[in-house]
């Protein structure tokens, strides 16, 4: 029993990091219309630079993580101004102009890092002891920190005239921008957000399994897989579906393996797709 | 009416020109690899008239509209089935590359009727996990497939003997030449299909699916077998690269695999036929032309692509018209200067 808790909570863990991932994609989704394939890139950058922050510079780890996810949302807004801008809503564009991403970024920190796992220092040593299951601290806070930043983006969408604007945004852009609203500016404002929680999640991820040039492509699959379970554009459907996944990644290999998790989360996407295609939550 | 009468014989005597300009350009591709001795430059040549056959397979999906991401998951249907065939139950790889690809239609044929209903982005997104899914399952059924270590002295296509000259598949040329043949045959099949009234049909339904339906086309089913055709011929791509490789691991069936059919396809041009054929002779030639720069090629791969996605929204197929239109535009400005 004490295993099944323990494979509950690292998929509590994996989930909320997936939920961050795909919150990025999500809002970039909704407002863009495009699916940005190179987020797990800047979910790998994020994790270098929160390495860099921490190691190289000596700061607290939360600390740095601020800082990476300040630097990657700036590096989000320069894609959005020069590459994504002009690929809104065409699919065969942005594929090429992310897949170019992917190729150079990765290029970028296998030469400028080195091909050898990072490792960003633990947030705080030790570990809870709660009914016999051991839950590490850097686990715990990781899913606190995700907890913490999904509340803060939904009071920030529903609360604020920005967040207000992306919404409006995302149901119809000609009437958005009939309506007043700076769409370049809301297009610039949702990739930074996206970057930023994807750098949160690098860096969470890269104190818990390491900093590979390579992280990024799992992490993409993983959050295109949570966006599409809970429906593209909904924000509570990527909380479920990220809660799902990360539940199945973190119980299915109980019994057997990785592999065989990510086999039954994926085709519990295809099934879904070709039942409902819109997602639990989606709309449209 | 004479010159009604002349213009039909001209077009009729433009049409034959054009069929046997097609003809010389086919001797030609079969002429070209006599004179290549490397062997290195023949197995590139080789992979790139596979990629060739994948990208205008996957061309023939993406006209209606439908962008799969997942057509390297079917290619490795293919690959696998026959590779499992030929070894277990001693099939000829000629047989056995043949029921590569209707293991492929099959696997397309029991899901194209659910997946047509799924539009855009859904489509791409579930084709994409599909092909994900069926990679992860070649690496995990280690009893059948071997797992990620793979399989290896996979069968060639031996030795025949065609108008009294042995050919031994062993060695790179034969192989080049099958290759060939099997593309110039996908490629004749395929472009026919472009220009006929199915050919039509699939374009109306990219343009205006509910427009389609209303004038008696069964959207449905014409996206359920193009989607199918589409997928044979990957599965028979993926025969015989199993068979002409020799080795075959689930890594070079992955998801990348996939999205570089895509750029292929979408980087030389998808207005036209031909764009597809360029695209994937091109690319897959750069990085082997880059390879001088070491570990900076992936740099030259991705200045080339963005070159050609902001000066060539059209893909590569645009660049003799962008040409002519920039040299117009200089040559005006130099008539101006001189007035």
């Amino acid at each position: 029993m004490e295993t099944v808790w323990q494979g509950i909570f690292n998929g509590l863990v994996m989930g909320w990091i997936y939920i961050l991932v795909a919150l990025g994609l999500t809002i970039v989704f909704s407002i863009m219309r495009i699916v940005q394939f190179a987020h797990g890139e800047i979910y790998m950058l994020g994790a270098y630079c929160t390495y860099w922050f921490s190691v190289v510079f000596g700061l607290n780890v939360f600390v740095a993580l601020f800082f990476s996810a300040i630097v990657m949302s700036l590096v989000g807004i320069i894609l959005e101004k020069f590459l994504f801008s002009r690929f809104r809503g065409q699919i065969d564009g942005s594929i090429i102009v992310a897949i170019g991403l992917i190729l150079l970024l990765q290029t970028i920190a296998a030469i400028g890092f080195g091909t050898q796992d990072k490792w960003i220092p633990t947030t705080i040593p030790g570990s809870l002891n709660i009914w016999n299951i051991k839950i590490p601290w850097e686990r715990a806070l990781s899913v606190i920190t995700g907890i913490i930043l999904v509340f803060i983006l939904f009071l920030f969408i529903r609360g604020t005239k920005m967040g207000q604007a992306m919404i409006a945004t995302s149901q119809d852009i000609e009437a958005a921008t009939l309506q007043g609203i700076d769409v370049n500016r809301v297009s610039m404002m949702s990739m930074a957000i996206g970057c930023a929680l994807a750098a949160i999640a690098g860096g969470l991820m890269g104190a818990i399994f390491g900093v590979q040039p390579v992280m990024g492509s799992y992490a993409m699959e993983k959050g295109i897989a949570v966006i599409i379970l809970g429906g593209l554009g909904s924000i509570w459907g990527a909380v479920i579906g990220g809660l799902l996944l990360g539940l199945i990644d973190g119980l299915v290999p109980l019994g057997s393996n990785t592999t065989v998790a990510s086999i039954i989360g994926f085709t519990i996407i295809v099934l879904i797709l070709i039942i409902k295609p819109q997602g639990f939550l989606g709309h449209e | 009416m004479n010159d009604e009468k002349s213009e039909a014989g001209e077009l009729g005597r433009m049409k034959l020109n054009k069929h046997w300009g097609y003809l010389f350009l086919i001797l030609i591709i079969f002429i070209i690899p006599v004179f290549i001795k490397s062997e290195y430059y023949l197995h590139i040549l080789i992979l790139s008239v596979i990629n060739i056959i994948l990208t205008c397979s996957l061309r023939a999906i993406a006209v209606t509209g439908q962008v799969s991401i997942g057509h390297a998951g079917f290619k490795c249907i293919g690959a696998y089935t026959s590779t499992l065939i030929a070894m277990r139950l001693g099939f000829s790889p000629y047989l056995s590359m043949l029921i590569g690809g209707l293991a492929a239609l099959m696997v397309a044929g029991i899901i194209a009727y659910p997946i047509t209903r799924v539009r855009t982005v859904y489509f791409s997104m579930l084709t994409m996990f599909l092909g994900i899914v069926v990679t992860l399952v070649t690496s995990e059924w280690r009893s059948l497939t071997g797992g990620t270590t793979g399989i290896i002295n996979i069968p060639s296509f031996g030795t025949t003997t065609v108008f009294g000259i042995g050919i031994d598949f062993n060695n790179k040329l034969p192989n080049l030449y099958l290759a060939l043949i099997l593309m110039v045959v996908v490629l004749i099949f395929l472009y026919s299909l472009d220009r006929s009234y199915i050919g039509m049909t699939l374009k109306a339904i990219s343009q205006d699916e509910s427009l389609a339906a209303s004038i008696g086309i069964n959207v449905a089913r014409s996206k359920a077998i193009i989607f199918c055709m589409g997928c044979f011929i990957a599965g028979l791509a993926g025969g015989f690269y199993a068979h002409y490789w020799g080795i075959l691991n689930p890594d070079s069936f992955g998801l990348f695999h996939s999205i570089y059919l895509l750029i292929y396809m979408i980087v030389g041009g998808t207005d036209r036929f031909i764009g597809a054929v360029i695209g994937a002779f091109v690319l897959t030639l750069l990085p082997e032309v880059s390879r001088v720069f070491q570990e900076y090629q992936p740099l030259v791969f991705v200045a080339v692509l963005y070159l050609v996605v902001f000066l060539l929204p059209k893909g590569m197929i645009d660049l003799p018209h962008q040409m002519r239109f920039l040299l117009r535009m200089v040559y005006q400005d130099r008539v101006k200067r001189n007035a």
